[in-house]
């Protein structure tokens, strides 16, 4: 059975102090995907290693056909690995999935048409069979979280794409899921938008201590969310470099324009390869 | 807040029924003043005026309501029916798929067969169904009206269950979602405008096949035996009358339908 929500304990703020531990170890990873023509395998991803803490804002990073989708997918048992370990919390990715611990923010909002914007967050909810009276409450605390309190009763269509994604963040995290995986969630929103949610993905994060795996292709966005930022290269896919973004936390927007910050953002560039 | 945006009066709404009602109207005037018979080199035997179809159509009430009854029957009956089996094997083809799509290419060139064809077949083949001719009758034409609207549904039905938006189906694994409820949460709300889309075909065409296999029926009633006994007797002007109740019997059940689909998708784009 689901735990009945406990908010304060989930939302309590996050303490630096305390030693995190390591939740995703990831060792020698490969994944081929096999030609549709019968010739050889295309190796999307070849020998990743990586380790991950738990409350760790990790950014995947990379140009397209990098693979970084592909190890977010794998991550969460989307897509079978073809060789190499991923250890979550000591268990295989696919028993984490049936735990439902992974809460997973795709590219696109995929939100049902025919369910208003709580039914749509309610969804994964009545999946896990959560009762009636839980999950009205946890809807209209999620709808809170992601600042569309007046919004529920809309329908996907008659939002802003911004406020898709935002019901699609909170659908995630409805579930309580421990680990968020997030594929290029913000890549089609305007800058403006974008800003605000990332912003906005940042004070969710401070509150609910979660682990957030967080795939693009825009340096700054990975430098101004992240904790770590794997640079990954393609052709075949794999880890080239991983960049610690030590900014001070809370990061204003402002932070955009400081020397340290620039500093970074280069630095992550130049650890491309073959690009 | 809640605006019932399918009763919404636009320009453009307004404009589509309009133009078409002012065509229509203008039809019965050259129609009553004989224009159009001068037109068309008829006479008024063969094409009766306006005014004289109406006085045999309620000159004539209850048996044309009769007819009407039997008609809309195996009309609504088909569809009924029709549309269960339809969407039946839509959720086969898409719990098999490897078959799926070929049964289903196999199931609209079924369709595909002329009515004309299918219903002599099929009142040979009932006529061991009752001993009443007017029950195995009924029982051979509301079959074709039922393979009619079977091929319209399952194709649609199947694309409508298939046809998801990408990630959804991600979006119920990564919450370990049986294929159960994949087929109840996601693949049938889904598929709800693609239901219609076959209903907006297949309304129309059981009216049709109902029409066209009374022709061939053993026992005489419904509406488009009517047309074609009239004919036959030279009645022109009661033939008329039944062809005009049929039109009525279309729209009338086509706007229901959209009224449906108004109300049921509200919410969608």
């Amino acid at each position: 059975m689901v735990n009945v929500v406990n908010f304060e304990e989930e939302f309590k703020e996050r303490d630096a102090s305390l030693p995190r531990e390591t939740e995703i170890i990831i060792e020698n990873l490969s994944v081929n995907f096999p030609d549709k023509d019968g010739g050889e395998p295309i190796v999307a991803l070849s020998n990743v290693n990586l380790e991950i803490k738990q409350g760790e804002f990790i950014s995947l990073l990379g140009p397209s056909g990098c693979g970084k989708t592909t190890l977010l997918r794998t991550i969460a048992d989307l897509q079978e690995k073809s060789s190499g370990t991923i250890s979550v919390r000591g268990l295989s990715p696919r028993e984490i999935r049936l735990q439902k611990k992974y809460g997973i923010v795709f590219q696109s909002p995929v939100l049902y048409e025919w369910r208003s914007v709580r039914r749509n967050v309610c969804m994964p909810m009545e999946l896990l069979g959560m009762p009636k009276k839980d999950r009205t409450k946890r809807v209209t605390k999620m709808l809170e979280l992601v600042g569309l309190m007046e919004f529920g009763e809309k329908y996907p269509h008659e939002l802003s794409g911004g406020m898709q994604q935002r019901v699609n963040i909170a659908r995630a995290l409805a579930i309580r899921p421990e680990i968020l995986l997030m594929d290029e969630p913000f890549s089609a929103l305007d800058e403006f938008t974008k800003e605000k949610l990332h912003e906005d993905l940042l004070r969710i994060w401070q509150r609910t201590n979660k682990t957030i795996l967080f795939v693009t292709h825009n340096i700054q966005e990975a430098v101004f969310l992240s904790d770590r930022v794997v640079v990954l290269s393609p052709h075949p896919g794999r880890v080239s470099a991983i960049v610690d973004i030590d900014l001070p936390r809370p990061r204003p927007i402002q932070m955009k324009e400081t020397q340290e910050f620039n500093a970074l953002v280069s630095k992550v560039r130049n650890s491309f390869e073959g690009v | 807040m809640k605006k019932k945006r399918y009763l919404r009066w636009d320009k453009q709404s307004a404009t589509t029924v309009l133009y078409p009602v002012i065509f229509g109207i203008l039809l019965l005037i050259l129609w009553q003043t004989q224009l159009l018979h001068k037109l068309l080199g008829a006479d008024t035997f063969a094409l009766p005026l306006p005014g004289r179809i109406l006085r045999i159509i309620f000159d004539n009430g209850p048996t044309i309501i009769e007819n009407i009854k039997a008609t809309v029957m195996v009309a609504v009956g088909g569809l009924f029916f029709g549309s269960i089996l339809g969407y039946l094997l839509g959720i086969i083809a898409t719990v098999f798929p490897k078959w799926g799509a070929g049964g289903l290419s196999i199931a609209s060139a079924i369709s595909a067969v002329p009515i004309i064809a299918i219903a002599p077949i099929l009142n040979n083949l009932t006529k061991d169904f009752s001993d009443v001719a007017n029950v195995r009758s009924m029982f051979a034409k509301t079959i074709v009206v039922t393979i009619t609207c079977t091929a319209a549904m399952s194709i649609n039905a199947y694309r409508g269950l298939n046809e998801l938006k990408p990630y959804s189906l991600d979006l119920m694994k990564s919450y370990a979602a049986s294929k159960l409820t994949v087929f109840l949460k996601l693949r049938i709300p889904n598929s709800v405008p693609y239901i219609f889309v076959a209903l907006r075909v297949s309304v129309p065409a059981s009216i049709i096949s109902a029409l066209v296999s009374e022709y061939f029926a053993e026992f005489i009633i419904g509406v488009g035996r009517q047309i074609r006994e009239n004919i036959v007797l030279a009645q022109y002007a009661t033939a008329w009358a039944y062809i005009v109740v049929a039109c009525a019997i279309g729209i009338i059940m086509y706007g229901i339908l959209l009224a449906a689909e108004g109300a049921l998708l509200k919410g969608r784009k």
